[in-house]
């Protein structure tokens, strides 16, 4: 409180007091020095992101800026999967960022609005400001010692940043400079914000007398009790002064180049994550980014190709390790890490791309070179998304790759086993050689016929997909769907030989011009027929069909199976009299769960048939691939490496007393019994999918199939 | 500096399939065409050297066929090829290796190249005969499973490697120009993506008839001719599963029911 007597004029900080000429001069050299390199450096790294196609990701500006703020003033993507080190980021964040308001107000007031003749930091507001300044020095320093113990004793193994598609030796291994930038960076901080406090104790010693400054010397609170310490110990106003002299420069001088700095080390995530943020593409995993196939070439194999969005993002990167943990090929010893894939090309471009003058001839960003990326890092991805799903900065690692890729596939360069799939794909379309003829052959299982959706109207037409067609083990799960649709009695069909593979993992396998033609043919086939929904069992078919056909003419409403059951089960329209008496754990496919939100649906129908569902660790969003997608399922597994699968039935076996692990996905289906197997848990627990689940309630599992060894001796007559 | 390779463009059979109504074939509804596999390789021999080379040679494509073979052609031009050569006349409907190969001969003579690669054989007849003809046409010296090249535009000769039977191998040098029927395995064909298929139609591709090459119908007639083409009957296997003594007790009774006891 101050009394009256005082002109609120004079309530304030006399800056530079006591400061001889030749003092306030070398400060603003040094001021003026400092933001010219912090200018520097932040035009030549837009320069080096304009050096990138245009992709216009930032407009419209203003919702995309609003959702920034949002996402930012939360912390809401910093803090999801790591609620303390998120919250303490946000201690930091508001802390640095009322003290970096404060401190420009202070320069507003001295600089700018002061030689104008206005001033406004004094009185009241000057008060208030010292209360808000120290409540904010006191939140970044506990924020920041948290980030030290966190590194230091917490020792998270996302936070080591050695390459896993590297070897101990090569040049470009050892992370270890990014570990001591790290800390340079906490301690940076941490003594910046400890010399203010001691700062500012030091200037109530010194001033200890004057009563304008002691009286108020509370709203000051952390220095005025430093300053009793300090008095404590025996320090005079004449020592507080010497002190508050020395700590001025040192304090002053290490902010200011920490400023410059901003746009050359770590700290510059400041300003490119709200970049990144408000470039953010929110279809961006479930929709992979479109592209002319008529172009000179497409994909990425050069810098020139990346759009200046991604050369942003490789720089918004924070290093938080989260997509590293999330990834399904890390954990399974596959050479790649999706973080450490964006460092790779930051660093590249930060090698290449920050001349004045851009490089002569194209930087090539795919290969086995120093920083480079090496194609098997490309081909370990799943596409399962959940890098950019966890990505607090809004990172698209998955489009990323899928655009190398697209390169690696025009120069025909890619794993041998591939080249027959793709191939039988352009032949036949579809991934597993076989011909078209024998798509529909499943039927003949059948002791009724399915509608033709070519030939006659129909209410539900059932893309039924690839493995669903022709995987041995699938197609059980596909005749069990045909009898409960035609139990229900929905007027349903199919299309027969002219089905092609919807081509989700040919566009994710980078075959951009392959899945560009079975998207065209597929929807003019969809379009000649006569339906009202679209239905698969297939959540690939059911994300690519939903998300990517609209960009080619294909507006459609499509349903995954597990919706479609649901409905039927909650209308009364499939009755469930057995019960199922098992204890059950369930794995979202990737593109069902995360890519598409859709985690309620199985869940409901798994509650609707009394099933003691326990959740696994690693469910929902943050559910763990099994290792298909991307085009894996047609890759074989390098032997240094563990499957994705298997990691995952591990986690179900640690559920205890489980009956039934069950899946909702053909090519989960086909992953998780190898899974299971391969972890030698066949004995413990079985692999269902839902489906199988919904037919057994049903009572209609027991139906005899026609004898299958028959229909094999038959087929082996006539091709004989 | 130019290479001709040879391409064909083969029928896959579906497992099911039946006869065509005269008996002489599948009926083409049962197959889907695709390019020879062998072919894959020799194309991709060709490209490899065009490109140590520093592209410094031409690499053409020829195939006889109807307009349906423009696949295989274009598959073989988004690899790399520069420009093709389709060959056709309805009288070439019958022909067999050797009626194809003086087709080919009069477009080696055409084209003068350097060099010729075949694929060791179709991977729907079999008959490995093309090339050994065309060179025997031409004149040229003939490898035939080369299983390994070393050649670079304008060599007087190439070295080769050679699959002989009982697993030996030899190394020979031949003289060029030649003919070299190609082996899989030689190297790792590319892959041609959709886009490049597409995208080769823009390569220019010559479509000659037969009086262009200066060949009649009767100069071609085939000497050989398909009379009839079935299924043979197969015979029967059991995989017999079980203990010792089940798998005794089948084998007892399979015997038992052979022999018509």
């Amino acid at each position: 409180m101050f009394s009256s007597d005082y002109d609120p004029e004079n309530i304030t900080r006399i800056l530079f007091r006591d400061f001889p000429t030749w003092m306030l001069i070398v400060f603003y050299i040094v001021a003026v020095i400092a933001i010219g390199v912090f200018l520097y450096g932040v035009w030549a790294q837009i320069r080096k992101y304009r050096r990138g196609v245009r992709s216009g990701a930032w407009t419209p500006f203003w919702p995309r800026f609003r959702n920034m703020v949002g996402t930012v003033l939360s912390h809401r993507t910093v803090k999801r999967r790591a609620r303390m080190a998120g919250s303490m980021h946000a201690w930091i964040f508001y802390g640095f960022t009322l003290l970096f308001i404060g401190t420009s107000l202070i320069t507003l007031d001295q600089d700018i609005t002061g030689p104008l003749g206005f001033h406004f930091w004094y009185g009241w507001f000057y008060l208030v400001f010292g209360i808000v300044m120290d409540v904010a020095g006191v939140a970044l320093i506990v924020g920041l010692l948290y980030m030290m113990y966190r590194r230091k004793w917490l020792a998270l193994p996302k936070l080591d940043y050695t390459r896993p598609d590297r070897e101990p030796g090569d040049p470009d291994y050892d992370r270890s400079g990014y570990r001591r930038e790290d800390w340079a960076f906490l301690w940076t901080l941490i003594i910046i914000a400890i010399t203010g406090f001691l700062l500012e104790a030091s200037r109530v010693v010194w001033l200890q007398n004057e009563a304008i400054v002691w009286d108020v010397r509370w709203h000051a609170p952390v220095g005025t009790a430093i300053a009793y310490v300090m008095m404590g110990l025996g320090l005079g106003p004449e020592g507080g002064g010497d002190l508050r002299m020395g700590l001025w420069w040192f304090h002053g001088i290490l902010a200011l180049t920490f400023i410059a700095l901003v746009p050359y080390t770590k700290v510059m995530h400041i300003f490119t994550t709200l970049g990144s943020l408000m470039a953010r593409d929110p279809e961006g995993k479930r929709r992979m980014p479109s592209v002319d196939v008529d172009a000179e070439h497409i994909g990425v194999s050069h810098f020139s190709d990346f759009t200046d969005k991604y050369l942003l993002q490789f720089d918004a990167c924070t290093k938080c390790g989260k997509c590293h943990e999330a990834c399904p090929a890390r954990a399974g010893d596959y050479p790649l890490s999706p973080r450490d894939l964006v460092l790779t090309l930051r660093e590249l471009a930060n090698d290449t791309q920050w001349k004045s003058a851009p490089p002569a001839e194209p930087v090539r960003v795919i290969g086995e070179g120093v920083n480079m990326v090496r194609p098997e890092t490309l081909w370990s991805c799943r596409t399962c998304a959940a890098c950019i799903e966890i990505c607090p900065v809004g990172i698209e690692h998955l489009p990323m790759i899928v655009e190398m890729r697209r390169a690696l596939v025009e120069e025909g360069e890619f794993d041998p086993m591939l080249q027959p799939t793709l191939r039988s794909l352009q032949k036949s379309g579809n991934s597993l050689g076989e011909s078209k003829r024998k798509r529909p052959r499943w039927t003949r299982k059948l002791d009724f016929e399915i509608k033709d959706a070519r030939k006659e109207p129909v209410d539900v037409l059932w893309y039924v997909g690839d493995y669903a067609s022709f995987d041995p083990r699938s197609q059980k799960v596909t005749i069990a769907f045909a009898r409960i649709l035609n139990a229900a009695g929905v007027s349903f069909g199919i299309l027969y030989e002219d089905e092609q593979t919807a081509g989700n993992d040919v566009r994710r396998v980078g075959e951009e011009g392959l899945f560009q033609a079975l998207a065209e043919a597929n929807i003019e086939l969809l379009d000649s027929c006569e339906f009202k929904t679209i239905v698969t069992t297939d959540p690939h078919t059911y994300n690519t069909i939903k998300n990517e056909y609209p960009e080619f003419g294909g507006n459609y409403t499509i349903e995954h199976a597990s919706m479609m059951l649901e409905r039927l089960i909650r209308e009364g329209k499939i009755p469930t009299p057995v019960e199922l008496d098992y204890r059950v754990t369930f794995h979202d496919p990737c593109h069902l769960g995360r890519i598409n939100g859709d985690v309620e649906p199985p869940r409901q129908v798994m509650g609707q048939l009394g099933l003691d569902l326990v959740e696994l660790p690693r469910n929902r969003d943050n559910s763990f691939c099994c290792g298909a997608g991307g085009g894996r399922i047609w890759l074989g597994d390098p032997p240094d490496t563990k499957k994705p699968a298997e990691l995952r039935a591990a986690e179900a076996a640690g559920i205890g007393g489980l009956d039934v692990l069950v899946v909702n996905c053909p090519k989960c289906l086909n992953m998780m019994e190898d899974g299971v197997k391969g972890t030698g848990n066949e004995d413990n627990f079985r692999v269902m999918e839902l489906i199988e689940l919904v037919e057994e309630a049903m009572g209609l599992s027991d139906d005899p199939a026609p004898d299958e060894d028959d229909e094999t001796a038959s087929e082996t007559a006539a091709s004989a | 500096m130019k290479i001709l390779v040879t391409v064909k463009q083969v029928a896959a059979l579906d497992d099911e399939f039946e006869m065509r109504d005269d008996g002489r074939d599948v009926d083409e509804d049962f197959f889907e065409e695709d390019l020879n596999e062998f072919d894959h390789y020799s194309v991709e021999e060709a490209l490899l050297i065009k490109e140590a080379a520093g592209d410094d040679a031409e690499v053409v494509i020829v195939t006889v066929g109807d307009e349906d073979t423009d696949d295989a052609l274009r598959t073989a031009l988004a690899k790399g090829a520069d420009r093709g050569i389709r060959v056709w006349d309805d009288s070439l409907a019958d022909a067999d290796g050797v009626a194809i190969a003086r087709v080919l001969a009069k477009v080696v003579e055409r084209e003068q190249p350097d060099m010729v690669f075949t694929g060791a054989q179709s991977s729907d007849f079999g008959s490995a005969v093309t090339g050994m003809a065309l060179a025997g046409l031409m004149g040229w010296p003939h490898a035939a499973v080369v299983c390994a090249l070393e050649y670079s535009p304008g060599d007087n000769t190439a070295t080769l490697r050679r699959e002989l039977e009982g697993g030996l191998e030899e190394i020979m040098t031949i003289r060029c120009p030649a003919v070299l029927s190609i082996q899989l395995g030689i190297n790792e064909p590319r892959y041609a993506s959709l886009r490049g298929i597409k995208q080769a139609k823009q390569k220019p591709v010559d479509e000659l008839t037969l009086d262009d090459l200066g060949l009649s119908a009767d100069s071609i007639a085939p000497a050989s001719r398909v009379r009839r083409m079935y299924a043979p009957e197969k015979g029967q296997a059991e995989l017999i599963t079980g203990s010792a003594a089940e798998q005794a007790s089948r084998l007892a009774e399979i015997i038992k029911e052979l022999r018509g006891m």
